[in-house]
């Protein structure tokens, strides 16, 4: 093969790029936007939840894999796990509106959904104001502004009345374990943390360069907090879960929440989801940490008073 | 062993993979999760697009998808046999000199920054892990240019350090990041074929089919070189000139190809061995056939990934090594009694 | 006619150890050199140098009246073919496919072989008695057999000068012949000039018409360098080269050395056959 043939493909390669680039421009779709969109589809459990608290429920046409509330929610047609949504299912659906969070993977599909002419629209929730700048975006994008904003200051509301419910009391020691081995906790820059400081706890992990540290057998010492809290992503056995970590825990002798026996396990997805439901899973920190405050609920009437 | 190969035998062969890989395309483009019905894909793109899915999905996703598969199939494979001439080692593949930890680097670094900005509607991760790339075999090349003799080893040893180190600033940068950029670095990295748009296909199936066309000219210099650089450099090959040409071209198609689809492994070792074992070691033959079959095998993967965990997507990755590695060992198995390796 | 004209070449590898020293001869075109001398004397260093590897720190080198830094690899090697030691690569290449890698440089631009390097190739192959075995995997082949593969490749470049570095060297006595007896055949009837570097100095007495004995750097340090220039090298007809006096100077070892009509041959002494008191100091030299 001549070196010339490969330079004349060359040649023609370049031309050709320069004239699609050009036209390129001029041919991506328009975005259809629909005032009150019909079929609705959501790409993770939290926006779910937000869906469906406002109102939007016989809308909802695709929900990733592990939606699981409410229960309504394991009727809908799945699309895709939460990192991995399967974009012809997406489309098979004839969505009128995308709802995706703003993690890569997430973009990266509203990018190419929006491409296609689809309308999306992207949400980052990361903490408490971007769950309630979400929820309000979503209830725009739908039409349903009022029933978000009800949403919203009901959040609030909640939330304030649990502060100050708990505001005399003195705050205790706390530790949002997320992972056991290595030990990886919830630092002072995460919503956990605001939510401990809402529910009457104080975290007792200092701030670093990570936002969730892995911490040694030390620091855990040297910050001796009187609670240690677990989230499980298993709501059922609780209590089981509970037996168990409190043997885990044993190991760690001397310390305050382990003398005490001060370590519970509540159910990730109320906190950890940063969805509507976030009042509630205050709630249940605090159950946790002011045992005699509130009424208690999923995994604890023996808090305090089972001597196993 | 083999016939002789001329140039009608190459072109015959070479057309007749083109024609099977145009037609494992097409059949895979009717695979997927969803049903599409042809007919109503004929009927074209009505406005409104709620009102035709079969053809949003055969269009603008499975069409494109197969298209990129065949892209970095063809990138990956080739490069894979560039490499493993080069370094006169048959376990080399793309990602020996280190761009597989560059293009990781470049791609978590681009999540931890928050990088929002896109190149043609590539994600950022795209582009920076592209750079990455790059950077990373420039880097591993001037490190081997410092030594005088023996560059082959060099290289290999340059790109082991390089890999290690930036493995090393990767973790430290995981440990760091937030679980759900950890877990979209690692999904990305994973390697996935995803729809891109028609421009990006053209130029990056442009960029891969002048690349094989220019290894192909070079690939009887190629077959000097396996037998070392003095001997190929006797033999009348201009070594430096061919070496650096080689690098710099398979390099630049890895490139391409991590920056498109993630760290797709596999295919860059075993198909050039495959053909190789199909069909001999002449790279004027193996270069071509090894970018056809690095096409079809990557696409047959990437419909496997797409539809056998329904409604997840696998990373095409996983696919194309546990398909990979017992398909290569049965090839090798029955050919061995015919040839020695 | 000198095809290859070396003159005051100086060749070292780092700063404080010359190999090559002074070097100076002529090689005529179609004659037969054989270079000989002990591990270290430099016998590699100079086919490097004259296949053009290496760079000369002093002194030039002249092939066919052109000097060697003028050439391109690829004109080069339409007058230089090299053998040398090597391991195959791991691919399965055949032998045609090796021998035919020779023409290469002679490729058309579609970058397939004409008929006219196929017949080349038939040749070489013929000539060293490897047409038998063309379709074989090199892999495949005995260390002798890809010997004679390579010697092939190199008769299949069609170059006027060949160099050899240790063709021998894993053959048996049958196979060392044959090969000594193919290059002075190419020689005779191509009018190729060989130039082979060998342990072997019996086979090189025998069939080669000139020598070049190299004496290592080490021999002749502490020497003024004037002397030290004089007694680097040997170059001459074998006869002349190969002394008995020269030989064991050089290498440094006794040696029986014994005359059949023109032909001499050296055999070297080790401990044992002094002890066994075979030979005395005044019966070295016999005739039969």
């Amino acid at each position: 093969m001549k070196l010339q043939y490969l330079i004349i493909a060359f040649a023609i390669w370049i031309v050709l790029s320069v004239v699609l680039f050009a036209s390129r421009s001029s041919s991506t779709q328009p975005v259809h936007d629909v005032c009150e969109p019909q079929r609705i589809i959501s790409t993770a459990p939290n926006l779910t939840e937000i869906l469906f608290a406002l109102n939007l429920d016989e809308r909802i046409v695709g929900v990733s894999r592990n939606s699981n509330y409410p229960p309504e929610s394991e009727e809908k047609p799945k699309i895709g796990t939460f990192w991995q949504p399967n974009i012809e299912a997406v489309i098979a659906a004839k969505p009128q509106l995308i709802v995706t969070l703003s993690f890569e993977q997430q973009i990266n599909l509203a990018h190419r959904l929006d491409r296609m002419g689809f309308n999306t629209l992207t949400v980052k929730i990361e903490d408490l104001g971007d769950l309630y700048t979400a929820i309000e975006k979503i209830g725009t994008s739908a039409g349903r502004m009022q029933a978000a904003r009800q949403v919203i200051d009901s959040i609030k509301t909640n939330l304030n009345n649990l502060s100050k419910k708990v505001r005399a009391y003195k705050k205790p020691g706390t530790l949002w374990v997320v992972q056991r081995r290595p030990l990886r906790v919830a630092g002072p820059d995460t919503f956990i943390s605001r939510l401990i400081q809402i529910a009457g706890g104080k975290n007792v992990v200092e701030s670093s360069i990570y936002k969730y540290p892995p911490i040694g057998a030390e620091q855990l010492y040297a910050c001796n907090p009187e609670v240690i809290i677990e989230a499980s992503e298993n709501c059922e056995n609780l209590r089981e879960q509970r037996k168990e970590a409190l043997e885990y825990y044993k190991k760690f002798k001397g310390l305050s929440a382990v003398e005490n026996r001060r370590i519970h396990v509540i159910d990730a997805d109320s906190v950890s989801r940063l969805g509507p439901r976030i009042d509630s899973g205050a709630e249940k920190i605090t159950e946790c940490l002011h045992p005699a405050l509130t009424e208690p609920a999923c995994g604890g009437s023996q808090l305090f008073y089972d001597k196993d | 062993m083999k016939e002789l190969l001329t140039a009608k035998r190459l072109l015959r062969r070479i057309a007749l993979a083109l024609i099977i890989l145009v037609l494992v395309m097409l059949v895979c483009s009717v695979i997927g999760t969803e049903k599409v019905s042809l007919r109503n894909v004929f009927a074209g793109h009505a406005d409104g697009k709620a009102a035709n899915p079969d053809y949003q999905i055969f269009i603008r996703v499975r069409v494109p998808r197969v298209i990129l598969a065949a892209i970095v199939g063809a990138a990956l494979a080739s490069a894979g046999v560039v490499f493993q001439a080069l370094l006169r080692n048959p376990l080399a593949e793309p990602y020996i000199l280190g761009i597989s930890s560059g293009a990781g680097l470049g791609a978590i670094s681009a999540v931890i920054l928050g990088i929002e900005w896109t190149l043609l509607g590539r994600s950022p991760l795209a582009v920076f892990a592209f750079a990455g790339a790059l950077g990373t075999v420039w880097l591993v090349w001037f490190i081997a240019k410092l030594a005088k003799k023996n560059k082959t080893t060099t290289l290999l040893l340059a790109g082991v350090v390089v890999n290690a180190f930036f493995s090393a600033v990767i973790m430290l940068l995981i440990s760091v990041a937030k679980s759900s950029e950890f877990y979209s670095t690692i999904f990305w990295l994973m390697g996935n074929i995803l729809e891109e748009e028609f421009f990006v296909l053209w130029l990056a199936g442009g960029f891969v089919a002048l690349a094989v066309m220019a290894l192909y000219k070079i690939s009887p210099q190629l077959n000097a070189m396996t037998f070392g650089p003095q001997d190929a450099k006797n033999l009348g090959i201009n070594t430096a000139a061919i070496r650096t040409i080689a690098f710099a071209v398979a390099s630049a198609v890895t490139a391409v190809a991590v920056s498109l689809s993630g760290l797709i492994g596999f295919v860059g070792l075993i198909v050039p061995h495959a053909v190789r074992l199909l069909f001999g070691a002449d790279h004027r033959q193996l270069i071509p056939l090894s970018a056809v079959a690095g096409a079809v095998f990557l696409v047959a993967a990437d419909t496997i990934a797409r539809t056998i965990v329904a409604p997840a997507q696998m990373p095409v990755g996983i696919i194309t090594a546990i398909v990979g590695g017992p398909f290569f060992l049965v090839l090798l198995i029955r050919h061995t009694r015919k040839s020695a390796f | 006619m000198s095809i290859i004209e070396i003159k005051n070449l100086n060749f070292s590898y780092t700063a404080k150890q010359p190999v090559l020293r002074g070097l100076t001869l002529d090689v005529t075109a179609g004659s037969f050199l054989a270079i000989v001398g002990p591990n270290g004397a430099g016998k590699s260093t100079l086919l490097n140098l004259l296949s053009g590897l290496l760079r000369c720190s002093s002194g030039t080198i002249n092939v066919d009246s052109r000097s060697l830094k003028s050439y391109s690899s690829q004109s080069l090697a339409r007058k230089i073919a090299v053998v040398r030691q090597q391991t195959p690569p791991p691919f399965g290449f055949s032998v045609l496919e090796t021998v035919l890698m020779a023409r290469t440089a002679f490729f058309t631009s579609s970058g397939f072989e004409s008929s006219e390097d196929l017949s080349i190739v038939d040749e070489a192959l013929r000539a060293t008695d490897t047409f038998a075995f063309k379709s074989r995997p090199l892999t495949s082949l005995s260390g002798g057999e890809r010997q004679r593969v390579f010697i092939a490749r190199a008769l299949a470049q069609n170059t006027s000068i060949l160099l050899l570095d240790e063709p021998t060297s894993f053959l048996d006595l049958r196979h060392q012949v044959k090969i000594y007896d193919l290059l002075k055949v190419a020689q005779v009837e191509k009018s190729k000039t060989i130039i082979a570097a060998t342990h072997d100095i019996n086979l090189a007495a025998q069939y080669a018409d000139s020598a070049l004995l190299l004496k290592p750097a080490a021999t002749h340090r502490g020497e003024s360098s004037a002397s030290s220039l004089a007694s680097c090298f040997e170059y001459g007809a074998v006869h002349e080269v190969l002394t008995p006096q020269n030989v064991e100077k050089t290498f440094a070892v006794e040696t029986f050395v014994s005359t059949v009509g023109s032909e001499r041959f050296f055999l070297p002494l080790g401990s044992l056959a002094k002890d066994r008191r075979i030979l005395s100091r005044q019966n070295k030299t016999d005739r039969i």
